[in-house]
């Protein structure tokens, strides 16, 4: 029973990372119609910031608040001038620029750091006592840290896009950019912020990932859990949060009884997994779980 | 009628047209257009001959230019044609490299009769690939892609039986000699793999040419432009973009096995991984998308920009210059290289096909609009 | 006192311009009828007001030049109603409503005019929190020129307001519309093909043709024209 537990446990913990990252994702899809096949590098590029400010003695809180505003001014710029001047004309040429940027950011990280793994210090209590006891298994606390930022992050979400007026102009570009436009929406402005606030959530789960073990900070970290994410996403259309989340925990939770309980798997076997969920779900439900049905009009 | 008025209305004087120097033409099939291509054709055997008579260092750095034009062909059919973005093909690139190994290494197979092998594993490899297309909108096949290609290296390492998993599967050079009819002997086997790859790549070339100009191809093409209108005139276009996926897979799953021929030794985190699907995609879009030649002039750019900006710093630099050099042409040059090169001289020549209607009625031929 | 004047517009899309030198005026409190085939300008005169597109020439709101972004167009008071209805569908009719509101400030005032315009259009009223995309086509051009008109415009653009709508319902929006002009001074620019409708409500008509002014008059001047008539009102 234990075991299961512990299982739950870590598959819930690296749930909500997917879940963190796969709700970038859906911010950013919601605004401009586009997957960011970067966000994972940009979070990696961040985390690797805050890292390094973390050794030039500079406290872990004040280096993640740096890094979620650091991911903010990084999305931003990207929409503005990466992003935007190339929307327009197809979407392959989108693809490619995120191409450019995951590959790009990624070196960038090695050639200014190093390719050697990094230690990041957690931002939770992380020692080998720093545990709650839940019908016999641990719940150490930095599990309870990740579980508490996707709730708190979630919350603030559901405030921003339902009961502010930044979060309705969103939801408006998102669904017709011409008719937000002429109501006297800043659309660019907006597109700007979405994307900021797409860098900020993801920089945030790259440093909430990087302490748990065994991953420390590696130029490889974010690839496997930028492709849960995205399969994450998938689950709710890459346009519903909820799905993001629900996909998220689900896909967590899936990986550690798979890995647990079918041992021909394994840890490394987890890319593997995450796609056979994708194409499983884009074959019954092209438009994703929960997503929307959009109409194409020919 | 009382107080409707009809002003004058006012049309911008048309700017006039300074007379254009006139461009040259040249018919498809005539002398002129046959001399052309002998021309061409006598260059780059004089270039492949040029080549070969290199230091041994540098022929290999060639083959490697051909082989990986030679994927980067096959990722052509599927990304540049049919419009789908692929980034997974170092999967298939691996697939064909270690069917290869595999097969010498422990079957004693002879290398050259691996290479079918490769090539029909790959392309039911591609055939599976592209079997999500079928429900799936080009960027959930672009996440699929990616999956394909970063799982790759994973099965790799946990096949370890077969493939030697992390540490890798060393092919002795003794299975790779030249075979004996071409009278070469196991040291010159560098110079064998330069004129095999050479030769294979122009195959590939000429099969790719004829594709696209077939049936299947203007259903590919149609495929990529407009779908909706593509099956609305009766083109299928799950299986056209099923059977790219393969025949793609395919081509580039014979360069795989011809690199492991040439390399001799494998490692999954080698050459076979997202950085090298990464490397083919912007040869081909540095080369120029959907062109004939463009693989071919993405390859040198893909091989040869490593080499040099090595020479600056350790590894991940190249990295950084793939990702800026994918964001430039987009901006610069979405046509790429070849692209560019074609539109430029069109001002200076236009190819007109032996059938075209001016030509047969005698006239004029078609001066280009502005 | 003119309200908007229009001087000499160019605009297009790219290389080709579709107006090639446009004049009208709009009086305050106006409604004006714009006419003219498919293709003679009408929409892109609509958008290069609103700004969507560029524009080379002079446009002035009561004597001052109108600003060249969407954002100051709908800040100095002028609004547009899409062609198609542009409907946030994804989005409840509240919040289209909200929407239209993006530029003002002032809650109350935002919310007075929520109910005004849910009990102007009743259907708005009762499907308040339904999504906007599941309305037809009439309730959603209800909801179009509501939302035009959270921002309390002085005046009021709409493009092929009847587009797609069974004449019952064309009968009962530009009454509506006319009210509205009645009650609140709201200028109106309509542009139709076929305005036979718009007409009744209009004291001035241009005819546009191949991106410039053909004619102007009274609607009388033009029903009275045969040829006009035929050719655009369509009996």
């Amino acid at each position: 029973m234990e075991l299961f537990l512990e299982r739950l446990i870590s598959g819930l913990t690296n749930g909500s990372i997917y879940a963190l990252l796969a709700l970038a994702l859906v911010v950013v899809f919601r605004g401009t119609g586009t997957l960011n096949f970067a966000q994972g590098e940009l979070a990696l590029f961040t985390t690797f910031v805050a890292w390094w400010l973390t050794t030039q003695s500079i406290p872990v809180w004040i280096a993640i608040v740096a890094a979620l505003v650091l991911g903010f001014v990084m999305g931003a710029l990207i929409e503005r001038t990466l992003i935007r001047p190339v929307q327009r004309r197809n979407d392959m040429a989108v693809l490619i620029v995120a191409l450019g940027l995951f590959t790009g950011l990624n070196s960038l990280a090695g050639l200014l750091w190093g390719s050697e793994t990094k230690i990041m210090p957690s931002p939770f209590p992380n020692g080998l006592d720093d545990y709650v006891s839940i019908g016999g298994a641990r719940l150490y606390f930095d599990a309870l840290g990740v579980w508490g930022a996707l709730i708190v992050l979630m919350f603030l979400m559901t405030l921003l896009f339902k009961k502010t007026k930044i979060g309705l102009h969103m939801r408006a570009v998102a669904d017709n950019p011409e008719s937000a436009t002429l109501a006297g929406v800043r659309t660019s402005r907006v597109l700007a912020i979405g994307w900021g606030l797409s860098g900020a959530i993801g920089a945030l789960a790259g440093v909430l990932v990087t302490p748990l073990a065994p991953q420390q900070l590696g130029l490889t970290t974010m690839f496997s859990i930028f492709i849960a994410a995205s399969a994450a996403a998938l689950f709710g259309g890459l346009d519903s949060l909820v799905g993001a989340i629900v996909g998220g925990l689900v896909i967590g939770v899936l990986e550690a009884m798979l890995t647990g309980y079918i041992s021909i798997i394994g840890g490394s076997l987890q890319q593997t997994s995450a796609l056979i969920i994708i194409v499983a779900i884009l074959f019954v439900r092209p438009n994703g779980l929960f997503g929307t049905q959009k109409l194409v009009r020919v | 009628m009382t107080t409707i008025d009809t002003p004058e209305k006012t049309v911008a004087p048309r700017p006039s047209r300074t007379p254009k120097p006139r461009r040259r033409i040249v018919v498809e099939g005539s002398a002129k257009h046959r001399g052309i291509q002998a021309l061409s054709a006598l260059l780059v055997v004089l270039f492949l001959l040029w080549a070969a008579s290199q230091p041994l260092f540098r022929v290999g750095q060639f083959t490697n230019v051909f082989i990986i034009a030679i994927a980067i062909v096959g990722l052509n059919l599927v990304t540049g044609y049919t419009g789908l973005l692929s980034i997974g093909h170092s999967a298939f690139f691996g697939l064909g490299a270690y069917t290869t190994g595999i097969l010498i290494t422990k079957y004693e197979f002879a290398p050259m009769s691996t290479i079918p092998v490769a090539v029909v594993l790959s392309f039911v490899v591609g055939l599976a690939v592209g079997l999500p297309s079928l429900r799936i909108k080009g960027l959930y096949l672009a996440l699929v892609t990616l999956a394909v290609g970063v799982s790759f290296p994973e099965i790799v390492r946990r096949a370890e039986d077969l493939t030697g998993g992390a540490t890798g599967l060393v092919i002795r050079s003794r299975f790779l000699a030249p075979p004996e009819w071409t009278g070469l002997v196991r040291a010159e086997r560098g110079i064998w793999m330069f004129w095999l790859s050479a030769v294979t790549l122009m195959l590939v070339m000429l099969l790719a040419r004829f594709l696209v100009r077939s049936r299947f191809g203007l259903a590919m093409m149609a495929s990529r432009d407009h779908e909706i209108a593509a099956a609305a005139n009766g083109v299928n276009v799950a299986r056209t973009k099923i059977l790219a996926f393969g025949i793609s897979g395919a081509i580039t799953g014979l360069a795989g096995s011809l690199f492991a021929q040439y390399i001799g030794a494998l490692s999954p985190d080698g050459s076979f991984t997202l950085l090298k699907s990464i490397e083919l995609v912007t040869g081909l879009v540095l080369g120029g998308i959907a062109t004939q030649i463009g693989p071919v002039v993405g390859a040198f750019a893909v091989v040869f920009l490593p080499y040099y900006t090595a020479s600056f710093t350790s590894g991940p630099l190249s990295g950084v210059v793939f990702g800026a050099l994918l964001i430039a042409i987009v901006f610069v040059m979405p046509e790429g290289i070849v692209g560019r090169l074609t539109l430029l001289s069109r001002k200076v020549v236009t190819f007109l096909p032996a059938d075209h209607p001016s030509r047969r009625k005698g006239e004029r031929p078609p001066e280009e609009p502005t | 006192m003119t309200l908007l004047t229009i001087e000499d517009l160019h605009a297009g899309y790219g290389p080709s311009d579709v107006l090639h030198g446009l004049s009208m005026t709009v009086e305050a409190g106006e409604v004006v009828v714009v006419l003219g085939a498919n293709g003679a300008g009408k929409t892109t005169t609509m958008r290069a007001i609103a700004g969507l597109i560029g524009r080379r020439g002079t446009i002035e709101l009561d004597g001052v030049p109108l600003g060249r972004r969407p954002e100051q167009v709908v800040g100095s008071g002028i609004s547009l109603v899409p062609q198609g209805r542009g409907t946030l569908g994804q989005l409840s009719v509240l919040d289209n409503l909200l929407v239209g509101a993006a530029l003002r400030t002032d809650k109350d005032g935002v919310q007075a005019d929520i109910d005004r315009w849910c009990e102007v259009f009743p259907v708005l009223g009762r499907r308040q929190g339904q999504l906007a995309g599941s309305l037809s086509g009439g309730e959603q051009q209800m909801l179009a020129v509501a939302r035009a008109l959270m921002s309390r415009p002085r005046l009021l653009l709409c493009d092929e307001p009847s587009l797609g709508l069974a004449p019952i319902v064309v009968q009962e929006l530009f009454a509506t519309l006319s009210e509205i002009n009645k009650t609140d001074g709201t200028a109106l620019m309509i542009v139709e093909q076929n305005a036979e409708l718009a007409m009744d409500l209009a004291s001035r008509v241009y005819l546009l043709d191949v991106g410039t002014i053909a004619a102007t008059g009274t609607p009388a001047d033009f029903r009275a024209d045969d040829a006009v008539r035929a050719a655009y009102l369509g009996y």
